[in-house]
């Protein structure tokens, strides 16, 4: 019912040079980036000084919310009313996609010598505990809209900056295909999820109040995602 | 478009049980102490060359170890070496000519015994290659990236076999003799991981090579039927143990007649691997080779120097003299001892040759010896060898 207003608002504001949401989550996106620079482990990637134990520490770090969020994609979904059906359609498409990626990830742990049980005794460190509360609690809101915020940031992540990161750490530690498949994977499959994420922000159904929560959340996400890097092992 | 990871060896361990048998020794645990035994024994280490050798037998010829058990005292010098626990391997892979038992697999029995943590094994059946043929097994497994770390043996204890007992009553000429006075016992072992050793040298596989001829030759080395070709029906599983026993099926043997051509055919093989690039003989340092008899040992060195002028004994290594020949363990046996006494840099290349007379296969390998990570290769020039 909203459909036509909201397609209407985005015209004009395209046509009137005001920003449009792209805009908005574009900027978000740069100052990520100028974030992840800054990251000890992503600039020792860079630099070529990362070692094994920083790959080996960075998945046991990532899986420990990574096992999430199939769960508060799920909880989304349950949380779109039927007014918003093609967005609980994509969610529940999505947290089906996600739920066993965390496996890949853990299969690469064990690949480069560590051990599913100390894997699976790990906790989540002080960014992946931000990350992943903040995301269970705005799951739990009613149409919780600006998710495609968070996702925004974490499919943008896996589409455009894990398979450059799982070639590096390739080039400098001479890894095995095998052994990145869960770095690998996500572009393929970030790039699919993201395609559908533009589908859905340009498809009219987002009004101005919609996109102001999704530029939000999409700040919140990208702080914590960088902080969860950051905070390795603590 | 994959890529694969970097296989390298970073532990070396050999075992060889009991004190040295010096060639007087050798009739105490064998027998064969009749005047014509003994000239064909003398006869045969002279042209063999080996001065001492080692048995799992006492100074009576009872056996004191089983052969499972100097596999895993061989892989535990080897993991000892590289300082980490049986529980940090994922595969083991096993060589040997003949376990102790007919089932199950050898490498079942060793990783029972050796303990750790679930894995992957293999166990690697045929004579002196299946070595090498557990390695490449090994190293393909870490290239692909399945596997961080898998430990390789290879073993044998032929001397029980070698024993009077097997001979008595039995048709016993040059065939039988010529191994029964050149086999002995022991155990070599390394482990492959898909990360340089962290503080200390390691050698990267560069390539693993195994090629049989079985489908121009007939069979060489034999046991278990009577001739050089199984029949329907003769086999030592077909007919009576006992049947089989006087048939004289339990012995080992080896047609001698063949050797020449066996040693042509491993040099054709080295010329190939010469001529399709894989080795680059201005840039091969040493060589570890495989032969039962120095008298082969001659003929493969004058062979190689043929493509190799620079070659010198510097750069051959075997210790077939002091060590015996082990079969499947030899070239690990040879290759730890070249390493623990330091012959190799980093930055130089080793071939290993394993010609195997079974049934005409050769098995190769090509190394590299490459720093520590934070080392780097001294000169430039080794530097860029080991690129």
């Amino acid at each position: 019912m909203t459909t036509d207003t909201t397609f209407a608002t985005s015209a004009t504001d395209a046509a009137t040079g005001v920003d449009t949401l792209a805009d908005r989550l574009a900027e978000v996106w740069v100052e990520l980036e100028e974030r992840l620079d800054r990251v000890p482990v992503l600039s020792r990637l860079a630099a070529g000084t990362v070692t094994l134990h920083d790959y080996q520490r960075l998945l046991f770090n990532l899986r420990q919310q990574v096992v999430d969020g199939s769960p508060w994609i799920s909880r989304a979904a349950s949380n779109f009313d039927i007014d918003h059906f093609e967005l609980r359609t994509a969610a529940i498409r999505h947290a089906e996609e996600e739920h066993r990626d965390y496996l890949m990830l853990e299969r690469d742990y064990v690949a480069i010598g560590g051990t599913l049980a100390e894997l699976r005794a790990g906790r989540k460190n002080l960014g992946s505990e931000a990350l992943s509360g903040y995301m269970f609690h705005y799951a739990d809101q009613p149409n919780p809209v600006g998710l495609l915020g968070a996702m925004f940031i974490i499919e943008g992540l896996g589409a455009k900056r894990a398979a450059g990161w799982a070639a590096r750490f390739q080039e400098v530690l001479g890894l095995a295909d095998s052994q990145v498949h869960f770095m690998r994977y996500h572009e393929q499959a970030d790039s699919e999820h993201t395609g559908d994420l533009e589908a859905i922000l340009t498809s009219g159904i987002i009004d101005d109040a919609a996109a102001d929560e999704i530029v939000r959340c999409a700040q919140v996400v990208a702080r914590l995602y960088a902080l969860q890097l950051e905070e390795l092992d603590r | 478009m994959g890529s694969m990871a970097t296989a390298y060896l970073t532990g070396f361990g050999a075992y060889l049980p009991g004190d040295p048998v010096d060639n007087d020794g050798i009739a105490a645990r064998l027998g064969g102490d009749d005047p014509v035994t003994e000239r064909i024994r003398r006869r045969v280490l002279d042209a063999n060359g080996i001065r001492q050798r080692h048995y799992a037998l006492d100074e009576h010829g009872e056996p004191t170890e089983l052969n499972e058990q100097l596999a895993v005292k061989a892989l535990q010098a080897a993991l000892d070496d590289r300082g980490i626990e049986a529980s940090d391997l994922r595969m083991l892979a096993c060589a040997t000519t003949m376990g102790d038992v007919l089932v199950p697999g050898f490498a079942s029995m060793v990783h029972g015994r050796l303990g750790g943590g679930p894995m992957q094994l293999l166990s690697a059946a045929g004579v002196c290659a299946s070595s090498l043929a557990a390695l490449d097994a090994a190293v393909s497994k870490i290239r692909l990236g399945d596997h961080p770390r898998v430990a390789v043996v290879g073993s044998e204890l032929s001397s029980r076999s070698l024993r009077q007992r097997r001979f008595d009553g039995i048709r016993a000429g040059m065939d039988s003799h010529f191994l029964r006075w050149m086999l002995s016992d022991g155990a070599g072992a390394v482990v492959v991981e898909f990360q340089p050793h962290p503080s200390k040298p390691s050698l990267r596989v560069d390539w693993v090579r195994q090629v049989s001829l079985a489908h121009e030759h007939d069979v060489c080395m034999r046991a278990g039927m009577s001739g050089d070709a199984p029949s329907v029906g003769d086999t030592w599983q077909d007919v009576d143990i006992a049947d089989a026993e006087a048939a004289g099926m339990f012995v080992l043997r080896q047609d001698v007649s063949m050797l020449d051509e066996l040693a042509d055919a491993g040099l054709a093989q080295f010329e190939e691997l010469v001529d399709i690039g894989l080795v680059d003989v201005t840039k091969l340092d040493h060589v570890i080779c495989h032969y039962s008899t120095n008298m082969f040992r001659d003929l493969a060195f004058d062979g190689l120097r043929r493509r190799i002028p620079t070659l010198d004994t510097d750069r051959w290594f075997s210790n077939l003299e002091t060590r015996g020949n082990t079969g499947s363990a030899s070239i690990f046996i040879a290759l730890e001892e070249a390493w623990r006494t330091g012959r190799f840099a980093p930055g130089e290349t080793v071939l290993l040759a394993v010609p195997e007379s079974g049934r005409f296969s050769f098995a190769f390998a090509h190394l590299t010896v490459v720093a520590p990570p934070d080392q780097p290769s001294p000169s430039p020039q080794q530097q860029g060898a080991a690129a």
